[in-house]
C-alpha cells in the first residue's frame, strides 16, 4: 500500500457518495422543507375555494361541467401563486448570495436547480391534487351518471408543471426582488386574455389552458352527456404544456458551467424537443373544429370510434306517459315529470298520443367568429313506438335554475307543441281544433296564451319564432282570443268531467283533425 | 447592496465626518439618494414605467367587456407590488438601530412611488378608453399598495407579493361576476365596484393608511438573508 492509497482511504466519505440516489433523495427533502410553495398553499387553498370551488358546485353535477370548471379553474388559480413561488425559489442563490459557494458543490448547477424545480412541483402538485379530490369527490357523489374525465384534469396537472417551470426559469436568469411578482402577474396576464384572439373553432389560441371547448359556449351542460367526451383538444394542450416544460428545463442547462457538456446536449436536446412538441401542438389546435356535438375534434388526433352516440338506459317517470330523461339528467326527472303529469294524463290513450317522452341532445353548429348556434328537432310526436322528443333547458346552458323552474320552462316550451300535435293545431287548423286544444291547456292548468318559446334556441327548422323574444306564439291558435267564441268552447270544453273530456276525445279525435267539426258541435 | 458598499458610497473619499460637516441639505440628498439605492427604487420606477408603457400599449387593443376591465386592474397590480417590493431592507438590523430617520425615509419613498404609480398609470391611459378612469386607478392602486404593506410587515418585503397577486385573482373574479351572478359585491373587493362608490374607496384608503402606517413605523419583516 503506498502512501498515497493510505490517504485516499483515510479521507472521510460524503454520506451516500456512493448512492447518489439516495444523496438526491435527501437533497430533494430539504429541497421540500425549505420551499416557499409550502407557505403559499393556503393562498392557494383560499383562492380555489373562492373563485373555482364555489361557482363550479353551483354547476348542474355533470362531469363534463364539472371538469371543464376544474381545469379553467384550476388554470386561474394556480397562475400567479406557482409562478411567483416558482420565481422565488429560482432565484433563491442569487438572493441569499451563495452561487460561488454552491458552484463547489458535487452537483452541477442544473441539477441542483431541477431539484429545486422538482420541490416546488411536488408542493404545487400536492395543492392540486388535494383540489382535484375534494371537486371530484364531491361530484361524484352528487352526479347521477357516468365517471370522473381525466384529460382536463390532465391538462389542469400540466398547467401547474409550465407555471412551475417557466417562473423557475425567469427566477434563475433575472434575479430580482422584483421578479417573482412581475412574472406571477405577467403570466397571468397573457393567460387571462390568451382567450381574446379566439375567433371561431380553427384558433390556435384554443391550445391556452383555460380553453375547454368552442371559446363562448362555455362548459355546457348539454355536451359528452350523449356523445362522449372528446380529448382531442385536451391532448393537444397537455402536449403543448408538457412540451413548453421540457424546453423551458432544459434552457436551465444551456449557460456555461450549468453542467458538463454532455448534459447541456442532452438538455439542448430536450429543449427543441419540447418546443417542437408545443408548436407541434399549436399547428394541430390550428386545424380544429366544432363538431355537432360541441367539441373540437382536432383531425391527427381524432379517433372516429368515440364519435357514435353513447349507449344509456334512460331513467324514466311513472306518469300515464312515461318521461324519459338521459340517466345524467336525472336530478331534473322527479320535477319534470310532475310538472308535465296534468298534461300527460289529458292526452293518454288518445289516438296519435306519444307513448313516451324522450329527452334528445342538442346539436352545436359554429356560427360567425365565436358565435354558436343550438340547433333543436321540431317538436313533434315521431317513431315506433311514437314519441315526443324534449330538450331541457339546462342543455342549453341556461343560467342556474332550479329543477322546478326547469320542468316549468319544460312545460311552457314543449306543451303546446305536445298538445297541437295530438290534436292537430297550427296554421291552417280549423276554430274546433283551436278550441279544445286552448280547452286542453286550460284543464292542464296552463293557459294558451301564456305559452313561451325558448328565446334563444335556434330551430332547425322554419318554424316561426315570436315576434318578440320571450313572448306568446304568435303561429298557434291565433283566432282563440278571451272574449271570442272560440274561447268560450275552450273554456266550456275545459270545465268538462276529465272522463267526459277523455272520452269525447277518442270518439271524436279523428274527426276533429280531418277538421270534420265546427265549434258548435264541441261539447 | 451591501453595508461595505454603502459605507464606501457614503464615505466618497472623504474624511469620515466631513458630511455631516458641511452643508445639510447635501447630506439629505445623499441619504434620500443612498436610501434610494439600496431599496431599488430606479428599478422600480422602471418597472412602473414599464408597467405603463404595457397599459398604453394594450390600451391601443380592441379589447371587449371582460379586457377592458381586467386589463387596467392587472397593470395597477403590478405597479402596486412594484412599490410593495421596494420595502425589503438589505442592512437589517444595524441599519434599524442606527438610522433614526429611516421610519420618515419609508415614510416618504413608499408615498412617492405610490403616487409616481399612479401617475404613471393615469398618464398612459390618458386619451385611451380607460375603463374606470383616474378614480379607478387611484383607488386600485393605493389599495393593493396598501394589503401589500401589510403583507411585507406580516411575512416579510420578499413574499409581499403573494397576497396583493392573489387579491388580483379574486378581483378578476368579482369583475366576472358581474356579468355571471352571483356577484361578489363587498366592498372590500373593491376593484369589482365602480370608480365612484363610497364603500370602496373607503376599505382601499384604510388599506392603504394601515399599511402606509405599519411600514412606517416598524418597516418590512426581516427575514435572515434574504434582500437581494
Amino acid at each position: 500500500m503506498t502512501a498515497a492509497t493510505r490517504v485516499s482511504s483515510a479521507t472521510p466519505r460524503r454520506p451516500g457518495a456512493d448512492r447518489p440516489g439516495l444523496s438526491t433523495l435527501r437533497l430533494l427533502r430539504l429541497e421540500l422543507r425549505h420551499n416557499a410553495m409550502a407557505w403559499l398553499l393556503p393562498v392557494v387553498f383560499v383562492l380555489f375555494w373562492l373563485v373555482t370551488y364555489r361557482k363550479t358546485m353551483a354547476m348542474p353535477p355533470l362531469w363534463n361541467v364539472r371538469a371543464a370548471g376544474l381545469q379553467v379553474g384550476v388554470a386561474a388559480d394556480f397562475s400567479v401563486p406557482v409562478t411567483g413561488a416558482a420565481a422565488w425559489m429560482g432565484s433563491r442563490e442569487a438572493r441569499r448570495r451563495v452561487t460561488d459557494q454552491v458552484t463547489i458543490t458535487a452537483r452541477s448547477r442544473w441539477a441542483r436547480l431541477l431539484v429545486a424545480w422538482a420541490a416546488t412541483a411536488i408542493w404545487a402538485m400536492l395543492a392540486y391534487l388535494g383540489c382535484l379530490a375534494v371537486l371530484y369527490g364531491v361530484t361524484a357523489h352528487q352526479a347521477t351518471w357516468g365517471g370522473p374525465l381525466w384529460w382536463p384534469a390532465a391538462v389542469a396537472a400540466a398547467s401547474v408543471l409550465v407555471f412551475c417551470a417557466l417562473g423557475f426559469v425567469v427566477g434563475a436568469f433575472l434575479p430580482s426582488r422584483f421578479t417573482a411578482p412581475l412574472v406571477a402577474i405577467a403570466v397571468f396576464f397573457v393567460l387571462a386574455l390568451s382567450t381574446e384572439p379566439i375567433h371561431g373553432g380553427h384558433s390556435v389560441f384554443q391550445v391556452s389552458p383555460i380553453v375547454t371547448g368552442p371559446w363562448d359556449l362555455g362548459a355546457q351542460p348539454g355536451v359528452a352527456t350523449f356523445y362522449p367526451f372528446q380529448p382531442d383538444l385536451s391532448v393537444a394542450q397537455v402536449m403543448f404544456l408538457a412540451g413548453l416544460s421540457v424546453a423551458l428545463l432544459g434552457v436551465l442547462a444551456l449557460p456555461a458551467g450549468s453542467a458538463g457538456r454532455a448534459m447541456r446536449a442532452v438538455a439542448a436536446g430536450c429543449a427543441i424537443a419540447g418546443l417542437l412538441a408545443a408548436g407541434t401542438a399549436v399547428g394541430l389546435t390550428g386545424t380544429g373544429t366544432m363538431d355537432a356535438a360541441g367539441m373540437i375534434d382536432i383531425p391527427a388526433l381524432h379517433d372516429a370510434a368515440t364519435g357514435r352516440p353513447l349507449e344509456f338506459t334512460p331513467v324514466c317517470s311513472r306518469t300515464v306517459i312515461p318521461v324519459c330523461l338521459n340517466p345524467a339528467y336525472a336530478t331534473y326527472l322527479p320535477a319534470t315529470a310532475s310538472a308535465l303529469a296534468p298534461l300527460l294524463s289529458e292526452l293518454a290513450g288518445l289516438p296519435g298520443a306519444p307513448a313516451r317522452i324522450d329527452q334528445e341532445p342538442v346539436a352545436y353548429k359554429q356560427g360567425a367568429d365565436n358565435s354558436v348556434a343550438f340547433l333543436l328537432h321540431e317538436p313533434a310526436v315521431s317513431g315506433t313506438p311514437p314519441a315526443f322528443g324534449l330538450v331541457l333547458p339546462v342543455q342549453l346552458g341556461y343560467p342556474a335554475m332550479t329543477a322546478a323552474q326547469q320542468a316549468n320552462q319544460v312545460v311552457t316550451t314543449y306543451g303546446p307543441d305536445l298538445v297541437a300535435d295530438v290534436i292537430g293545431d297550427g296554421h291552417g287548423a280549423t276554430q274546433a281544433q283551436n278550441a279544445v286544444a286552448t280547452g286542453l291547456m286550460i284543464a292542464a292548468g296552463l293557459r294558451r296564451l301564456d305559452t313561451y318559446y325558448v328565446p334563444s334556441a335556434q330551430p332547425a327548422s322554419a318554424r316561426p319564432l315570436p315576434a318578440t323574444p320571450g313572448g306568446p306564439d304568435p303561429g298557434r291558435s291565433p283566432g282563440v282570443a278571451p272574449g271570442t267564441p272560440a274561447y268560450d268552447a275552450a273554456e266550456r270544453f275545459a270545465a268538462l268531467p276529465p272522463a267526459a273530456r277523455h272520452a269525447w276525445l277518442v270518439r271524436n279525435l279523428a274527426a276533429l283533425r280531418a277538421g270534420r267539426l265546427t265549434l258548435a258541435q264541441l261539447p | 447592496m451591501t453595508g461595505a458598499r454603502l459605507a464606501r458610497v457614503a464615505g466618497g473619499g472623504a474624511a469620515p465626518g466631513t458630511a455631516h460637516a458641511g452643508a445639510a441639505p447635501v447630506t439629505w440628498v445623499r441619504l434620500v439618494r443612498l436610501y434610494a439605492a439600496g431599496r431599488r427604487v430606479p428599478v422600480a420606477v422602471l418597472a412602473m414605467a414599464a408597467c405603463a408603457a404595457g397599459l398604453r400599449i394594450a390600451l391601443l387593443w380592441h379589447w371587449d367587456a371582460y379586457g377592458a376591465l381586467q386589463l387596467p386592474l392587472i397593470f395597477e397590480t403590478a405597479a402596486a407590488a412594484s412599490v410593495v417590493a421596494t420595502t425589503a431592507d438589505p442592512f437589517g438590523e444595524p441599519e434599524r438601530v442606527a438610522g433614526r430617520w429611516l421610519p420618515f425615509l419609508r415614510l416618504a419613498a413608499t408615498a412617492a412611488l405610490t403616487a409616481a404609480a399612479i401617475a404613471l398609470l393615469v398618464a398612459a391611459g390618458t386619451g385611451g378608453h380607460l375603463a374606470g378612469g383616474t378614480l379607478d386607478v387611484l383607488r386600485n392602486v393605493a389599495g393593493i399598495t396598501g394589503i401589500g404593506l401589510l403583507c411585507a410587515a406580516a411575512l416579510g418585503a420578499g413574499l409581499s407579493w403573494t397576497v396583493p397577486t392573489g387579491y388580483l385573482i379574486v378581483a378578476v373574479y368579482a369583475l366576472y361576476t358581474q356579468w355571471h351572478p352571483p356577484a361578489l359585491s363587498t366592498p372590500w373587493l373593491w376593484p369589482a365596484r365602480p370608480p365612484h362608490d363610497l364603500g370602496g374607496g373607503l376599505c382601499a384608503a384604510l388599506a392603504f393608511a394601515a399599511g402606509l402606517a405599519v411600514i412606517t413605523v416598524r418597516g418590512a419583516r426581516q427575514r435572515a438573508g434574504e434582500a437581494d
